[in-house]
């Protein structure tokens, strides 16, 4: 019977269970199965929005053998505005039985027929069967620099206790060791690299982007290769929809608005990565250049008197990079791939050529799944 | 007789899947080949794109589940002789 790769419809509902079923039978984690709703709980396609998702099936008949979800959201490449997509958690019955190895290609090769320009993001680093398959299809990657600041040392330490082999954990406790000063060392580490704070920043929390976002957005999109577009309209469907926990707020210096940020605190239980902790993160930012050290500075306040124990953020542009690093944080070690199709590289460079001139989030992509796993704090 | 078609579809699945050519046999499938996985059958396929000079479309890749398969859409697509 041949595989046949159409939207996800109602009717296929009892389909994917099974085929959840069987891939968990096989061995597969929970946390990555197929949604079963076929109404997307994240970005659902609506008329007027410019960022939605789409689900995706591979049948046999009525039989699911594969799944995947698309993004699709309007970008500036070299300026110029234009839809790319995302690829976003595909699911093979090939995970389980070798009769559907090539379920996995058909997906791939369909998703890239609707978005010639296409990127997948996170995969759990560079030796993952996705990653594989997407350099061998020539695609560009680079690994997503990961930073991380310690808020409260003490906590940090108790809330990191539970996890022995992540090398987030190992990053730390050579940092400790090499200080000296273990915990209170990194304090020092990181209070030394923290630039002077600029007494004329002010912040304002929001609950809605409005024009002045829209004006920022006029003002920086030309000064990136590749960004998603961040127009209030993008933004408040990310950020402020209904029931959402995002601490999104408005950065000023002297009454004039030089960025913005969307944050998230939230209190982990048992995680793989972060324990018990409570971390923040700056999931999304922008600024106007030469203001990017001043907005995460403001991040890192706005966080810190919540009382978070750890703010992390993924960045790929070489400025927020730097400003991250101005605010005291550290660069740790980072499974969190970017892969940029043939297409996508031939429009805006090779990552490997012009990483640095990207500026993509943990607001991109499938969002900050992981991060945000916990229960909102605060 | 193998056909020339079969010698270079044999050749080049040998080299991607790492195996002997005289294991690669027209029944060979993921199912027979271990090390036939999603990853090597994505370069299988790229690496027949490549030495014929072709794309697959999803539907095709749909096809080629074994090596008497890929014959079959090749043998669709060029007309080199059998």
């Amino acid at each position: 019977m041949a595989i046949s790769i159409r939207p996800y419809t109602e009717e296929f509902t009892p389909a994917v269970k099974q085929f959840n079923r069987r891939l968990v039978e096989g061995g597969v984690a929970e946390e990555f199965l197929f949604p079963e709703n076929h109404v997307s709980d994240w970005l659902p396609k609506a008329p007027t929005a410019t960022v939605y998702q789409e689900y995706y099936v591979a049948t046999e008949d009525s039989t699911v053998r594969g799944a995947y979800i698309l993004k699709h959201q309007q970008f500036a490449l070299n300026g110029q505005e234009q839809t790319v997509g995302f690829y976003r958690l595909p699911l093979s019955e090939g995970i389980v039985s070798k009769a559907y190895t090539s379920v996995g290609v058909q997906m791939l090769k369909h998703a890239l027929k609707i978005h010639p320009m296409i990127f997948a993001m996170g995969m759990g680093g560079f030796t993952q069967p996705l990653p594989l398959m997407l350099k061998a299809m020539g695609w560009s990657m680079q690994a997503v620099p990961f930073f991380f600041r310690v808020n409260h040392p003490a906590r940090f330490a108790m809330g990191m206790s539970a996890l022995r082999t992540t090398p987030l954990k190992r990053l730390i406790m050579n940092i400790g060791a090499a200080t000296g000063g273990a915990w209170a060392g990194l304090n020092v580490l990181q209070k030394l690299r923290a630039r002077a704070r600029d007494r004329s920043v002010t912040v304002e929390r929001i609950n809605q982007f409005s024009g002045w976002a829209d004006k920022l957005w006029q003002d920086v999109f030309p000064h990136y290769v590749l960004i998603a577009v961040r127009s209030s309209e993008v933004l408040n469907r990310l950020y402020c929809g209904e029931g959402s926990h995002y601490h999104c707020i408005k950065v000023l210096r002297r009454g004039e608005v030089i960025g913005w940020a969307a944050l998230y605190d939230t209190q982990m239980n048992g995680d793989k990565y972060f324990g018990n902790l409570r971390l923040g993160s700056v999931v999304d930012c922008l600024a106007k250049p030469g203001d990017e050290t001043a907005v995460i500075q403001a991040c890192v306040d706005f966080l810190e008197e919540r009382g978070v124990d750890l703010t992390v953020s993924n960045q790929t542009h070489s400025s927020w990079c730097a400003a991250f690093k101005n605010a005291g944080f550290i660069q740790g070690p980072s499974d969190f791939v970017l892969a940029s199709s043939k297409k996508l590289s031939e429009v805006v460079g090779t990552l490997e050529k012009n990483f640095g001139r990207i500026h993509l989030t943990r607001g991109d992509g499938d969002g900050p799944l992981r991060l945000i796993s916990g229960t909102p704090a605060g | 007789m193998m056909s020339p078609l079969f010698e270079r579809v044999r050749e080049i699945a040998a080299d991607i899947l790492q195996v002997p050519a005289e294991q690669v046999t027209p029944s060979s499938s993921p199912e027979t080949i271990p090390t036939w996985d999603s990853v090597q059958h994505l370069n299988l396929v790229l690496a027949l794109e490549q030495e014929f000079d072709l794309q697959f479309e999803p539907e095709e890749i749909d096809k080629m589940k074994n090596i008497e398969q890929i014959l079959d859409v090749l043998d669709s697509k060029i007309e080199a002789p059998r």
